[in-house]
């Protein structure tokens, strides 16, 4: 049969039956031991795990024995970010748990509830619905007390357990990238990530990825003056909530695939049969009935075929139409829907064009750099919006804010281009490039760790912003200065700092 | 494609070049195979068995030979994070500092080597350096090493402070990389005979090495996995896609599990024609 997951705000009341269940299957789940295949925590820590942390959260006491050598290697510390793996392998990681949540609903009595128990989805993006739903917010449950939705380790983005996601901050940036794969390294690192082998954390997070998974989560497991749960990789699993988000990412994919000019998913054998078909770690799942499911990519694709949807797919985004935008750029509408100037649109040479000077290090409540243009690689890109008029096909503009690095996760930031001196960056949203929610980047800036220490980049498509400042004639500088702007300020303990911003043109 | 394959043709050319060398590479005949030669004259025979220039020409292809594959993936990020119009001076600079402390590196190694190595079955220093080589390649410090490799730091772009970056990063990353292989290239060298064929399989193994994800420091053994699989693969028909933005070969190929419909159309019309 097919499952339908729901939207947790639309079943019309703050503990429907799907989450009652929900609740008794964790609470049976959260009592068995660690080395238990179903247990909570071990499907907790197949998304990360940190020894360290999870016993400064009281999830792991001292000397408490771990599951087998062969166990750990197979299952653990196998979430796939900053990779083109990433949707696939917590689609598959989420039936996974769909299944044992189902399988321990049953075994608690409730066979009926289990033939169609699914995962709720929190759609953030609705009106009303960016609060955390009340399920997870009360600590009684009609069971009782001590309700097992609800952990103190969400603290909301301002860090007072006030637990939103706040549509100010996620966007739906990624949903508009027409590729899944990016073209090169400087533009757009596609909707869905770059091509990497097995990758438990690269340094390049995917549209989708950045935005608004990211930022969801360090919202609600809060800031790194005092980050929760959701805030870091290692230890989001554990909290109840996040299945909930991550269905909501996995539906955005299925949106994707639905709202054309977008939809493809890759179709390189590489992608389609994962990592495992080359020796590396396969997608594995220990299953209910003690088997290990492992699955691929092309295992993945097809909502039909893993017998499940979504009660909605809205909301829909579609990137702005190079014709839109050659019309915004001045061109006459009979032009720029012509062939010729569609067909234009389509140069993939990437080069930068300008980088600031030096490491920007980010504390306290705002950090200023500023981005300094190469003059002939700058005339490029101006010569291009202006050919525009006459058929040319007009360059597309990328910031990349690279190597970011912190010892916490859980900060949030919005970066701005282009707003001017004395100017408050709030009163520009028209030049907001992006946002970036500080998650994974704890991990990935260990140099001993399983990364280089290189941090995360970020790349933000930031063509509308350029095509406006040279609309505007604020264009022609020498150099263009980026915001940062935490949401709360970054405490220097965080030790928060970016390498370098830099800018790319994406044409001919 | 475009670092790769410029690349992997330069150390062919440099091996094809050593192969040319005379006397034997890198290591001098010594004259008689029974007698233990003291360390001071194995130096003195090593020194002046050949011309300086010749010495330092056989350093510099070996060096070219065997680590220019392994910067693969830094040379495409230098590039990438430069102006269009330095790339190749950034890819020099960076290169010259690479090769500036491996040449360092290979001419030290092989002075020691000459004063271990012997001619005669009985040396104990092909045994002890293998002893140590693979002491080293459990050992965490290695893969600390190995992590470094994998660096790609912010680079400035502008001016003398670019250049002084690609200088800077070249010798980071061979500083990292000497550490990591040294041993191994000691071990090759100390060999009585064969150096040709240790060299070329040592350079392989640094090859397979540097194909593997960061890992956690720690005593562990780390093998060729990701080089095992990706030939397996090769052999089963696969084609190899170059990473788009990734460190160095941290993606290989996926075998055809499930051929896709471009696969079965380019299949149909090669048959038909």
């Amino acid at each position: 049969m097919a499952y339908t997951r729901k939207n947790v705000y639309g079943f019309g009341a703050d503990w429907p039956d799907e989450l009652l269940w929900y609740a008794r299957a964790v609470k049976d789940m959260q009592s068995r031991p660690l080395t238990d295949r179903t247990s909570w925590r071990f499907y907790g820590a197949i998304h990360g795990f940190d020894a360290d942390a999870w016993g400064q959260w009281g999830y792991l006491s001292r000397g408490e024995a771990l599951p087998s050598s062969a166990d750990v290697a197979a299952f653990w510390q196998q979430c796939q970010h900053g990779s083109w793996y990433f949707l696939p392998w917590h689609r598959g990681y989420l039936i996974a748990f769909e299944t044992n949540v189902r399988a321990t609903i049953a075994k608690l009595g409730g066979d009926a509830a289990a033939q169609s128990w699914a995962l709720p989805y929190w759609n953030y993006f609705n009106a009303g619905q960016s609060a955390l739903p009340p399920a997870f917010a009360s600590q009684q449950w009609p069971d009782g007390s001590g309700n097992p939705l609800f952990v103190a380790q969400r603290n909301g983005p301002q860090g007072d357990g006030n637990v939103k996601v706040d549509f100010n901050l996620v966007t739906l940036q990624g949903m508009t990238d027409p590729q899944f794969v990016g073209a090169a390294l400087g533009a757009s690192v596609g909707f869905g990530g770059p091509d990497t082998g097995f990758e438990h954390g690269g340094t390049y997070h995917g549209g989708l990825e950045a935005e608004p998974h990211d930022m969801a989560h360090v919202s609600i497991g809060g800031p790194d003056a005092n980050p929760g749960l959701m805030s870091d990789p290692d230890t989001a699993a554990l909290d109840p909530v996040f299945w909930l988000h991550h269905a909501n990412i996995d539906r955005l994919w299925e949106v994707w695939h639905q709202n054309p000019p977008s939809g493809a998913d890759p179709s390189d054998a590489q992608w389609t049969a994962g990592p495992a078909s080359v020796g590396q770690r396969a997608f594995a799942m220990p299953m209910p009935d003690g088997t290990t499911w492992t699955y691929t990519p092309a295992d993945m694709q097809n909502l039909a075929t893993l017998s499940y949807t979504y009660d909605d797919f809205g909301p829909a985004v579609s990137p702005q139409t190079s014709a839109e935008r050659l019309v915004a750029l001045g061109v006459a509408p009979a032009t720029a829907t012509s062939p010729q100037a569609v067909g234009a649109s389509m140069s993939k040479n990437v080069e930068l064009v300008g980088a600031s000077e030096g490491a920007i290090p980010i504390s306290g409540a705002e950090a200023r750099t500023a981005v300094k243009l190469d003059a002939a690689v700058h005339r490029k890109v101006a010569a291009s919006l202006l050919a525009a008029n006459v058929g040319g096909a007009p360059d597309r503009v990328f910031l990349n804010v690279e190597n970011v690095r912190a010892k916490t996760d859980g900060a949030a930031l919005r970066v701005y281009v282009g707003v001017p001196d004395g100017d408050d960056p709030a009163a520009h949203p028209e030049l907001l490039a992006g946002t970036i929610g500080v998650f994974g980047v704890r991990k990935a800036s260990l140099r001993d760790g399983k990364h280089a220490g290189d941090g995360i980049t970020y790349v933000f498509d930031v063509t509308r912003i350029v095509d406006a400042l040279h609309l505007q004639n604020r264009f022609d500088v020498g150099s263009l200065p980026v915001r940062i702007v935490p949401v709360v300020p970054v405490p220097d303990s965080t030790q928060l700092s970016i390498g370098r911003v830099s800018i790319y043109r994406e044409g001919r | 494609m475009r670092v790769a394959v410029p690349t992997v043709l330069t150390s062919a050319a440099a091996w094809t070049a050593l192969s040319f060398f005379p006397d034997g590479f890198p290591m001098p005949r010594l004259c008689s195979a029974t007698t233990a030669f003291a360390p001071s004259a194995q130096l003195d025979l090593f020194l002046t068995g050949r011309p300086p220039a010749q010495l330092a020409a056989e350093l510099g292809l070996m060096v070219t030979a065997m680590i220019a594959p392994l910067v693969i993936g830094p040379v495409r990020h230098v590039r990438a994070r430069s102006f269009a119009r330095r790339r190749l001076r950034s890819v020099v600079l960076f290169a010259g500092g690479y090769a500036i402390v491996w040449f360092a590196a290979c001419a030290a190694l092989t002075i020691l080597s000459a004063l271990v190595r012997s001619d005669t079955a009985i040396s104990p220093a092909p045994p002890i350096c293998a002893a140590l080589v693979l002491l080293w390649q459990c050992a965490p410090w290695k893969q600390r090493c190995l992590n470094r490799c994998h660096t790609r730091p912010a680079l400035a772009a502008h001016g003398g402070a670019a250049d002084a970056a690609a200088i800077r990063y070249g010798f980071a990353m061979s500083v990292w990389c000497v550490a990591s292989c040294s041993p191994l290239m000691l071990l090759a060298l100390v060999l009585p005979r064969g150096h040709a064929v240790a060299m070329a399989l040592a350079a392989l193994w640094m090859f397979s090495e540097r194909l593997e994800n960061p890992k956690t420091p720690g005593w562990a053994f780390h093998g060729p996995g990701k080089l095992v699989g990706i030939t397996l693969a090769v052999a089963a028909g696969v084609r190899l896609r170059m990473p788009s933005r990734t460190r160095g070969f941290a993606a290989p190929a996926g075998a055809v599990a499930k051929p896709d419909d471009r696969d079965r159309e380019r299949r149909a019309k090669k048959r038909a024609s």
